[in-house]
């Protein structure tokens, strides 16, 4: 800058804190007189000003953003933590609020109001590459913030870019990052940087960052030392150093000590709002379990099913890797014959000719043309007739979900279908017509972004998935912030198959319907350090020789997940928020 | 500060007006409008287009826009004014089982956009941001009254200089202050509220007849000098509790950062300790980035304007 022009130039020293100035106006100004202009517009520059007071931040302490943001309004408890973030802590925090109550909505105002003090401009968000679009989505029509997702590497320059964590820390991305300087990181699913040696912390503590967020629902999954590391990464040292930390707060793995201190130091970097406190309002989940009879035609089905699948299992030695294809048998006879029929027909393609493996397959396809009607369906038709509202319809299968297209539009329903392979403007406009027009939705997809549907607060289960964290995504799409009234589920299950243990354990055993589990997946992760539960339960179907052996199996799974469940719930009441 | 609907369509007109766009309609709600050139350059981010259209020296087609700033009362005119018949036929067949299908948008030249303009929408930013752009330096001059022109005397024009600087208190949080002041290269006289120096004139680039510039006794870079010790001064003046507060702060976390060090840098294994060391002086340098106060001092507009001596 041009220092040398200026004479008798008011120095720094009169302040008490360093004072830049910025005097490349004075350049311009001179250049524009020698050249004789081009001058600028009096109005222009009057609008500048304007413009300038108009977005003022006339206060150090006073939230900016929600004038900048219309058509947002965010609740209660996002706004006195995206407050406390700011305001307290300085812009270093955990936000570990539960499931579902706006961990992404809090990370957006804080981070647009910083944008708005002029406090940052080059941010990087780092997520699980699933979630990339929809970080990028929401920032833009939420918060008005141009966010860019990471796809080539020229990408990185923008100003706010989204990428995945895996690939930013591979070479040569971790190279270019690792030379840039971010005015703010936000990391999602955070819990995944609980431990020191992977490359993925060492990588995020090496970042250089001045304000930082992360976010996790469940900040301590395994141990306590998790919740240090963590904190580590936001603030080294706020829980002391690590030996401290283990004399002074821990006792066992899992269990702290002086937890009122621990409360308190805790809440100096971390923000944990719950459900079911404060003015957050989640409405009722109505679970009915409707059990049905298969018909004899279905039983016959259903029977000759397992009798194959058990016998491929038994002779295979009980390797189930060969057998996917065929537990897959075993959980779509519960759904529909349709997606047997396509199952079985694949299944035909690979078997050679002459093998008498043929002769069964063909058996059972036999069995299938046997069947007239669905019981299920016409249950389901029943029951969208009784409730007269909008409903949505979750089967796992393609073949059902097109089995029950058609069979409900013959019915007079309309209903559209909801699919994860289709892109997101076909998605978009299937959530507008049952937004509209039509009164059912059947979907395959649960998982995944994009479906909200809290105008809809009917559901029905026509098949159950065998992992409970697909059962809680689907009822999260309708059980939902926003969502006003009770949701009603309702289960179809037919007795005397493996429908009715899976409903039985996911029911009865761990209450899932009922209870809002926000560390489901932390139980999860516990129970599958063995093995996956799906995987657990197909091998006790597998290997049961009766009912009753499977009832047995499958109580003495419900207690292990029990066990595991009061676990969680104790050690997350100590990481509880204080005021709480 | 927020801003009504009407305080924003006010902002919007001023910047479509002095940029020249072609306003097509106008209501209380909403303004439909061409762009000129100019805006379109600004606005509408195709910097390969004005490429092409340079290039090639074709005419340009600019975009037509239908800036709404109360989109409520629009919507709600809009329905009253539109006859039911003149909606498209939907397709039969198609809405019996698919429901309302949205009409295909129009598109290429021609098509008018709609937008929602309001406080926190980035297209008012936008503006602001090119009339910062458009008006950073100003040569005006006061236009005389219509008496001037017939007196026999030429009128003596007095050269001021006017900055519009911005001062931005920041630590790991901030404020904003604006102060427009303006010094006469005549007298040396600093006037603290520049605008109110300047109300009630007429402003315009042209240089009036029968009027002559007093000589200036001190040159640019002096003034600028002494608008510059001027605001230092005042700045100084200020009270600085944040700052206390910023550096007691950054104190504590420093302090805290340094005892979790203290013992891991007592690491045997060298190669790990150059790694600890890095990373201690790394977190360091970032808390200080973090919490360090300062004031930045920068100018949105500035400018040479002739007024008229006061008497």
């Amino acid at each position: 800058m041009n220092t040398s022009q200026i004479s008798g130039s008011g120095q720094s020293q009169d302040l008490p804190v360093p004072l830049h100035i910025d005097r490349s106006w004075l350049e311009q100004l001179n250049n524009r007189l020698e050249k004789g202009g081009p001058w600028g517009d009096w109005r222009l520059a009057q609008l500048a000003i304007q413009g300038e007071e108009a977005r003022l931040v006339t206060s150090f302490d006073e939230l900016q953003c929600l004038k900048h943001l219309q058509g947002l309004s965010p609740l209660p408890h996002q706004l006195d933590t995206a407050h406390k973030v700011l305001f307290e802590m300085s812009g270093r925090a955990i936000l570990a609020d539960e499931v579902g109550l706006g961990k992404t909505i809090e990370a957006g105002m804080i981070l647009k109001e910083y944008m708005i003090r002029g406090l940052v401009s080059k941010v990087l968000i780092l997520v699980p590459a699933s979630l990339v679009l929809q970080w990028v989505r929401e920032l833009s029509s939420k918060f008005g913030i141009p966010a860019v997702a990471q796809k080539k590497a020229y990408t990185w320059h923008s100003d706010v870019v989204v990428a995945s964590i895996d690939t930013a820390k591979r070479d040569p991305h971790k190279e270019f990052l690792l030379k840039q300087e971010y005015d703010m990181l936000i990391i999602d699913e955070a819990h995944k940087l609980k431990n020191k040696k992977t490359t993925n912390y060492q990588f995020i503590q090496k970042l250089r960052k001045k304000y930082c967020l992360l976010l996790t629902a469940t900040p301590v999954q395994n141990d306590m030392s998790e919740l240090f590391n963590l904190i580590t990464l936001l603030k080294p040292g706020q829980l002391g150093r690590q030996g401290d930390f283990a004399t002074n707060f821990v006792v066992g793995k899992r269990q702290p000590k002086n937890q009122d201190q621990l409360k308190d130091e805790l809440a100096k970097v971390m923000i944990r709002n719950r459900r079911g406190e404060g003015p957050v309002h989640f409405t009722k989940r109505n679970v009915s379990n409707v059990s049905l009879q298969l018909s004899p035609e279905e039983q016959a089905l259903y029977d000759g099913v397992t009798a194959f699948v058990k016998d491929q299992y038994k002779a295979s030695g009980g390797n189930l890797s060969s057998m996917l294809s065929l537990v897959t048998l075993q959980r779509e006879v519960c759904s529909s014959r349709d997606a047997v029929f396509l199952t079985l027909v694949n299944l035909s393609k690979k078997i050679p000719d002459e093998s008498p493996l043929t002769a069964k397959v063909w058996e059972l396809v036999t069995a299938i043309k046997a069947i007239k009607a669905n019981t299920k369906a016409e249950k389901t038709i029943e029951l969208i007739k009784q409730m007269n509202e909008k409903v949505i319809v979750f089967t796992e299968y393609r073949a059902t979900q097109e089995y029950l297209l058609q069979y409900f539009q013959t019915h007079g329903l309309i209903c559209v279908p909801y699919r994860g392979g289709m892109n997101r403007g076909k998605k978009d406009w299937m959530m507008d017509l049952f937004r509209g027009r039509a009164q059912v939705m059947i979907a395959t997809e649960a998982g995944g972004e994009g479906i909200n549907l809290q105008f809809c607060h009917h559901m029905i289960n026509f098949d159950l998935p065998w992992n409970p964290m697909r059962v809680e995504q689907r009822i999260g799409r309708v059980h939902r912030l926003g969502q006003q009234k009770d949701v009603q589920i309702y289960n179809l299950s037919t007795s005397g198959t493996i429908e009715e243990h899976i409903l039985h354990l996911l029911h009865e055993k761990i209450n899932m319907f009922e209870m809002v589990i926000g560390g489901l997946d932390v139980i999860l992760e516990r129970f599958e350090k063995q093995e996956s539960l799906e995987k657990s339960l197909y091998k006790l179907f597998l290997e049961s020789d009766s009912n009753d052996e499977i009832r047995q199996k499958v109580s003495t799974l419900g207690q292990t997940l029990d066990q595991i469940k009061r676990q969680v719930d104790y050690e997350s009441e100590t990481v509880r928020e204080e005021e709480a | 500060m927020s801003m009504s609907p009407q305080h924003v369509q006010e902002h919007m007109m001023t910047y479509l007006e002095s940029t020249e766009c072609q306003i097509i309609e106008k209501s209380p709600f909403h303004v439909t409008v061409k762009l000129s050139p100019q805006a379109d350059k600004q606005l509408t981010n195709r910097p390969y287009y004005w490429g092409f259209v340079e290039r090639t020296g074709v005419e340009p087609e600019t975009l037509s826009f239908t800036f709404v700033f109360d989109p409520e009362q629009y919507d709600k005119n809009e329905q009253t004014h539109t006859d039911p018949q003149s909606q498209p036929q939907q397709d039969g067949i198609l809405s019996r089982y698919f429901g309302t299908a949205p009409m295909v948008p129009r598109i290429g030249p021609g098509r008018i956009q709609r937008e929602d303009v309001t406080y926190g929408s980035s297209r008012l930013q936008q503006i602001w941001n090119a009339a910062r752009q458009d008006g950073s330096a100003l040569y005006l001059f006061e236009q005389p009254a219509a008496l001037q022109r017939e007196t026999l005397f030429s009128a003596a024009y007095e050269p001021w200089l006017g900055v519009c600087f911005k001062a931005e208190m920041a630590c790991d949080v901030k404020k904003e202050e604006l102060h427009f002041v303006g010094i006469s290269l005549v007298s040396g006289r600093i006037v603290s509220h520049f605008p109110e120096r300047l109300k009630g004139l007429t402003m315009s680039p042209r240089l009036p007849e029968n009027i002559h510039i007093q000589p200036a006794s001190i040159s640019l870079s002096q003034a600028a000098g002494s608008l510059e010790s001027y605001m230092t001064r005042l700045l100084a003046e200020m009270d600085y509790g944040w700052a206390e507060q910023a550096r007691e702060r950054l104190s504590e976390e420093l302090a805290v950062i340094d005892i979790y060090y203290e013992d891991l840098l007592k690491e045997p294994d060298e190669e790990k300790l150059v790694g600890i060391r890095e990373q201690y002086g790394n977190r360091r340098s970032e808390t200080t980035w973090q919490y360090e106060p300062k004031v930045h001092l920068s100018a949105i507009t500035c400018g040479l304007f002739h007024l008229r001596s006061a008497r």
